[in-house]
């Protein structure tokens, strides 16, 4: 906690280089573990916005939030727990939201492109609805959530340019789901400056 | 130019939001994609040991209050036979011989049924707030929708098998749950039977 409030401090003190970087991507995420065991199909739908204070040329902090939605429609098929097996059909949904503290370091923070590597802490909010018949089980939980990433800008101007990222989501157990939340993203997005 | 990035971005973002609000998944298309089957059984019977089976030739509705001398409905003729000999079809596949009640059956399978009606009611609520602000807003026309659910229960006892109060015990059930639809469709009731069986293979003779 003292970290992330000395991260916060950096963020909304440091005025040594006054310049930020917000960016907008629109998101796939691929999920893994339990979540890719859940829903095995990526996800098309979300966007992440991301917020950075450059209080070093190379070096960036700053805030991220964003949404992915997960689905999918499963076939006919028999679930047995001890003796009753209900049988149905399964609609399922896993909404992730989360709401990260964030640093970046710029490899090449004056040139057209401009590879990064960052890591973001925080929460990240997992809302699982499987739907069966008339009937939906609805789990969710707060995680306590890491987020490395991977990624690269291109400067079309000096105030504009586009931004291709990989992230990876780390939701430690918690709540009513009894195992970690992770997924991959992969982001293309716009970087305002 | 700092003033026009931050509406660039802001603008750019409401789209998106809007976008995926858009194309939220929707869920299931088609009715019978609701339909449901649970089954559950006592391991502790022994079902392959036993043969012979009884089922009423009427199929009661769970309504009104028997106990307080209402008379028992039952599903019309039609409906109930079709659903009645798709059970007895299954039956005959696991090796049970169907018997009359009077023979001494090994088991007795007890269908049942029942429907809930759900309404959804929805007028302009918040008239009763600020409407006398903008009286010519007014209570605008009340809208409704409702849907049915039945079930069908199956339950199978053994005579012999009774608790220390001298009742059933139900050493197997099946229900099947759905929406219904506005005339009997024979094809998806005889697939959700056929799947209550399918999915209790410990039902079968020897």
């Amino acid at each position: 906690m003292k970290k992330l409030l000395f991260i916060l401090f950096i963020v909304v003190s440091v005025p040594a280089f006054s310049q930020n970087l917000t960016t907008l991507e629109y998101s796939m995420g691929f999920g893994t573990g339990d979540m890719g065991d859940f829903i095995d199909k990526p996800s098309f739908r979300g966007f992440t916005l991301d917020y950075r204070r450059l209080v070093q040329p190379n070096v960036g902090v700053g805030f991220e939030g964003g949404w992915n939605v997960f689905y999918s429609e499963e076939s006919y098929a028999v679930y047995t727990q001890e003796n009753v097996s209900l049988g149905g059909r399964q609609w399922r949904y896993q909404n992730q939201v989360p709401l990260l503290f964030a640093a970046d370091y710029y490899f090449h923070p004056d040139e057209t492109i401009n590879p990064f590597v960052g890591l973001g802490i925080g929460t990240m909010y997992s809302r699982r609805n499987t739907d069966m018949g008339q009937y939906t089980l609805e789990e969710d939980a707060w995680h306590f959530a890491l987020r490395p990433e991977v990624g690269v800008m291109y400067e079309v101007n000096p105030e504009f340019g586009f931004s291709l990222t990989g992230k990876y989501y780390y939701g430690f157990e918690a709540g009513d789901l009894k195992e970690p939340m992770s997924y991959f993203a992969l982001n293309i997005g716009f970087v305002f400056k | 130019m700092i003033m026009e990035t931050k509406s660039r971005s802001i603008i750019a973002m409401a789209m998106l939001v809007i976008l995926l609000a858009g194309c939220y998944p929707q869920g299931p298309d088609y009715v019978e994609d609701l339909d449901v089957v649970i089954t559950d059984y006592k391991p502790s019977y022994d079902f392959a040991a036993k043969g012979t089976y009884a089922i009423p030739n009427k199929i009661v509705k769970i309504t009104g209050d028997v106990i307080e001398g209402d008379e028992p409905q039952f599903m019309p003729d039609v409906t109930a036979t079709a659903i009645l000999t798709q059970i007895e079809k299954n039956m005959t596949a696991l090796g049970w011989q169907k018997v009359a009640y009077d023979n001494n059956p090994d088991v007795l399978l007890t269908p049942a049924a029942w429907e809930t009606t759900t309404v959804i009611y929805w007028y302009d609520y918040w008239y009763w707030w600020y409407g006398g602000y903008y009286p010519y807003w007014g209570w605008g026309y009340p809208s409704y929708s409702t849907y049915t659910t039945g079930t069908l229960l199956m339950r199978m006892v053994d005579p012999d098998v009774l608790t220390a109060d001298g009742l059933p015990v139900i050493q197997w059930v099946g229900a099947i749950n759905g929406i219904l639809s506005y005339s009997y469709n024979a094809t998806r009731m005889n697939t959700a039977i056929d799947r209550t069986f399918a999915q209790s293979p410990y039902l079968k003779t020897n």
